[in-house]
């Protein structure tokens, strides 16, 4: 239609790199993906493992699935994982209850004062593993006079506690901040007492918060070894101590491949599903 | 100002953008010529801003072209266009204080452009027209924070500033770096009252002194009327009227128009016969329009043009059903044998009492009536 | 919110002091003194603890834990920037499959996936079985190298760079990159003027992440270094396993040092912990 010339970008004093660009931006794909391997490499790994029917970790011989079969017939392992499914869960229940009422408490204060206490709030989760472990078992030790037999499930979930809190704490107070200021106010204005109010009307917005913080809590104390090595009691062992007691005395099962194989892909259905349920409720609303 | 010996500076030939099922601007064509402060006027959604967004780079348009100095500028990206532009909430960079702002667009060219734009002797050495680039650049943005009445902010930093001047910062930022042509996007939204009427006349002064093409988006019909030399009345991404604000203000060419700009009444008629029209069961003496014989045709009267007269000289009587206080005049709403008209009047009137009205023919304005409307 | 539930914080105040801030006053301590695990009984004050630190095989773990924490570091920040920055430009519809992919790796226990990364830098292991028996004969015997454990390091660890990146990242306003190309600026210049700075704070929380652990830890190194390679978190585990309580509390004084380096950082740069996560 026109006909007039069309502007270049040499004419403004810019070099043209759109070829480059591109080639960039294919190469940045390939790179990422990549690298994304390179995270699942060991998983991968663990779940060939796992329906190997050697027990070789040098040699495959053919396709199997008894390990996953008699993942609970190992004793050591079996209680093992009990011990670890039971803590976690009962570690992150409390964690996402407390953590959210927490977080609650937090916000109330002040900005400056705020600030402060999230400082502190920082300290489990920035400090390394082994000196958490190493000062919550000192702490622990301390109170052995007044508890002898405090090592142990307790101290384990108190541990637990102690380091998942502030991943809650996290997830859930930036959703505080997030909601109208008036929400809390609308709802004592309608007649609704403090506590109630909490309940029904600011959790459910702050839901997507507490779920995330519930996800990550039960990451760390599922995943976690240093700290629950040296805060467990004699005996009550989780899997990450299992896991490395055996590698010590090389007489790893691969059944235990097997169960983290198939948490992996439980925690991946769980996702999956979680943002299906958040799809169908977008469509529904 | 005669637009006809002017320059064109932009034209937008069958501008046409889509975002996924809706289109938004519809086969858009318009010239805009040098040095004119120039207003896309319209709702949200209208194509007003997507307009704007185009011409300055930041969104590609589906089909048609965008021509800047007879130049084709499609694919160019914004930092090759003679173009800056004012973003609605400022953009202004958080991790630099004012001075940096309002000096990031210079600091960040390459030498060659640098020397052109000051126009240095290139035959000079790297040491002696870098210090010289340096003082000059100094220069420009103390200038234009001058400019902009912002003297003194030089070291603040951004979140210790007002909304009126971080607007004042952008505008800054923007004209230091002398374009062609600069973009407006509804920059005065965030401010209040008194503070947007300050700055639309500033700005209009701006614009003279500098000699710069601006493009103003806003929804806003009294800060267009207010500042622009052309204002272009967008809806759904077509243009419904283009001119100057006394011709669309007085001639509306469509309901549309006529009630988006001021208030107005608008009566369906008929145009009799040459300079002759009745609505109401009335005639009344017009001129200036011609339309066929016993054409229907849409009747417009500002509420301002309407005379309050004794009953007994009326051509028109209405009862007043609603009266407020507007500090400078009262509107009144008169039912007229049924018909609500909105009269602007400077004495008061009770609610109840009778009214007697009548207006001058050359404030009767025709519309042709539109099907679709 | 309400003022009345300030009261749900107090307990928590007083939690993190007992269980975060007086152990530190133990160790501190401990440190001085010798004693039996944690019998007070034969106790006495003394200096020995620090002649202990000046020891050659202290220092060099120490030094070694700087090296791998810094070189794993930086080659998570370079990695993970550009993992990050490309998912950020991306137009994924979904951020949260996203990030799901990024920590899904973690579920899985961390010694299980250390001690297959171990298996597969051994010359036989199950891989290259696999492969040959496709026809595919490639073998690499790293184990217990350096770079073996910086590799071990980097592949655990990498998530905790991208994410906090990411974070910050999804937090510009996309309004000033358009204000950088408005003003002359390439994409190449925007980049770093604009995105760059304004994503430090989650540069600065990755690389705390990726370096705390990195320097403390103790089961990759010795998972993957196979003993040759002993770092600070090492010595340490080995102290409170030997029960000498005392030279392990006063190890973990000085990487204390380190986190409240680290954590006054991240008050200066990230007050309200956003890209902790």
């Amino acid at each position: 239609m026109t006909n007039y010339p069309h502007a270049t970008l040499q004419e403004y004093g810019y070099k043209d790199y759109r070829i480059l660009q591109k080639i960039y931006k294919v190469l940045s794909v390939v790179a990422v993906i990549l690298i994304v391997l390179m995270l699942y490499i060991s998983i991968i790994v663990l779940a060939i493992q796992s329906v190997n029917s050697s027990v070789s970790v040098t040699n495959f011989d053919s396709f199997t699935l008894k390990w996953y079969a008699e993942m609970f017939s190992v004793r050591s392992l079996a209680t093992a994982i009990k011990n670890t499914v039971i803590t976690s869960i009962v570690a992150t229940l409390l964690a996402t209850i407390l953590g959210t009422l927490i977080a609650v408490g937090i916000y109330s204060y002040a900005k400056k004062t705020r600030q402060k206490i999230m400082l502190l709030n920082n300290i489990p989760l920035l400090n390394a593993d082994i000196v958490t472990g190493v000062s919550l078992m000192l702490v622990f030790s301390l109170l052995l006079p007044i508890f002898p037999y405090i090592f142990g499930p307790t101290t384990l979930i108190m541990a637990h506690l102690f380091f998942t809190l502030p991943y809650v704490i996290l997830s859930v107070l930036p959703k505080l901040k997030e909601t109208d200021p008036n929400l809390m106010d609308a709802a004592l204005d309608l007649g609704v007492k403090p506590y109630k109010a909490l309940l029904k009307v600011i959790v459910p917005a702050i839901m997507a918060g507490i779920f995330s913080g519930m996800l990550l809590a039960f990451t760390m104390s599922v995943d976690d070894f240093v700290i629950s090595y040296f805060t467990t009691g004699n005996g009550f062992d989780n899997l990450s101590i299992w896991v490395y007691g055996s590698i010590g005395r090389r007489s790893l099962t691969p059944s235990v491949y097997a169960f983290s194989t198939l948490l992996t892909l439980m925690t991946l259905a769980i996702m999956i599903l979680y943002q299906f349920l958040m799809k169908r409720g977008k469509k529904h609303a | 100002m005669h637009l006809v010996d002017k320059k064109v500076i932009i034209e937008l030939s069958h501008l046409t953008k889509q975002f996924d099922d809706e289109i938004v601007v519809n086969d858009l064509n318009l010239k805009i010529y040098e040095n004119e402060f120039i207003t896309l006027l319209g709702p949200s959604g209208c194509g007003k801003t997507t307009t704007l967004r185009m011409i300055g780079g930041f969104e590609k348009a589906n089909t048609g072209d965008i021509i800047i100095n007879g130049k084709i500028f499609n694919e160019l990206p914004p930092y090759a266009r003679p173009i800056n532009t004012v973003f609605q909430r400022y953009a202004l960079f958080p991790h630099l204080n004012v001075y940096e702002n309002v000096a990031f667009g210079l600091k960040n060219r390459n030498d060659q452009y640098l020397k052109t734009f000051y126009q240095i002797d290139p035959t000079l050495e790297k040491k002696v027209y870098k210090d010289i680039l340096d003082r000059k650049i100094d220069e420009s943005v103390v200038e234009a924070l001058k400019l902009v009445k912002l003297t003194g902010f030089e070291q603040r930093k951004i979140n210790q500033i007002s909304g009126g001047q971080a607007q004042r910062v952008a505008l800054a930022r923007a004209i230091v770096n002398r374009p062609q042509i600069l973009l407006l996007d509804e920059p005065l939204a965030a401010l209040d009252l008194k503070l947007r009427q300050n700055m639309q006349y500033e700005l209009k002064e701006m614009q003279k002194k500098l000699g710069i093409t601006f493009i103003f988006v806003t929804h806003d019909q009294e800060e267009a009327m207010t500042m622009s030399d052309r204002i272009v009345v967008m809806k759904d991404g077509l243009v419904q009227q283009m001119g100057t604000p006394k011709h669309i203000y007085n001639e509306p060419v469509n309901r549309y128009v006529a009630n988006f700009i001021g208030e107005s009444n608008i009566i369906p008629g008929v145009y009799l016969k040459k300079d002759l029209v009745q609505f109401m069961g009335v005639k009344f003496e017009c001129t200036g329009y011609t339309f066929d014989n016993n054409e229907a045709v849409d009747v417009v009267i500002r509420p301002e043009d309407f005379d309050v007269v004794p009953l007994d000289q009326a051509k028109l009587v209405g009862q007043v059903t609603n009266s407020i206080f507007k500090g400078v005049h009262n509107e009144l709403t008169l039912n007229a044998d049924g018909i609500e008209l909105f009269v602007n009047t400077y004495e008061n009137y009770e609610v109840g009492d009778a009214i007697g009205l009548k207006v001058d023919p050359y404030e009767i304005h025709l519309m042709k009536v539109q099907k679709d409307e | 919110m309400n003022k009345e539930f300030k009261v749900l914080a107090k307990p928590y105040i007083a939690w993190l002091f007992i269980l975060a801030i007086l152990p530190i006053f133990v160790m501190l301590i401990l440190s001085f003194m010798f004693s039996e695990g944690l019998s007070f009984g034969e106790s006495y004050f003394t200096f020995d603890q620090f002649a202990l630190l000046g020891e050659d095989s202290t220092l060099s773990a120490f030094g070694n834990s700087m090296m791998y924490a810094t070189l794993t570091t930086v080659i998570s920040l370079v990695l993970g920037y550009f993992v990050a920055y490309n998912v950020f430009k991306s137009k994924f519809k979904n951020k949260f499959i996203v990030l799901t992919i990024f920590i899904l790796p973690m579920w899985s226990n961390l010694l299980l996936r250390t001690e297959a990364l171990g298996n597969l830098m051994e010359h036989n292991n199950i891989m290259t079985d696999l492969l040959s028996q496709m026809g595919i004969g490639l073998s690499i015997g790293i184990k217990g190298s350096p770079l073996a454990v910086i590799i071990g390091l980097v592949f655990t660890y990498l998530p905790f760079m991208i994410l906090p990146v990411y974070t910050a990242l999804e937090k510009i306003d996309y309004s000033l990159e358009e204000a950088a190309l408005d003003l002359g600026l390439t994409n190449m210049q925007k980049f770093w003027k604009v995105i760059f700075s304004l994503s430090l704070k989650g540069v600065a929380t990755g690389s705390i992440m990726v370096f705390l652990p990195s320097m403390s830890g103790f089961a990759i190194p010795e998972i993957l270094g196979a003993g040759n390679i002993l770092l600070i978190g090492n010595v340490i585990e080995q102290s409170f396993r030997n029960m000498d309580y005392n030279f392990g509390a006063l190890l973990s004084i000085v990487i204390l040092i380190f986190i409240i380096g680290a954590l006054y950082v991240v008050s200066k740069v990230d007050k309200e912990g956003e890209t902790l996560l």
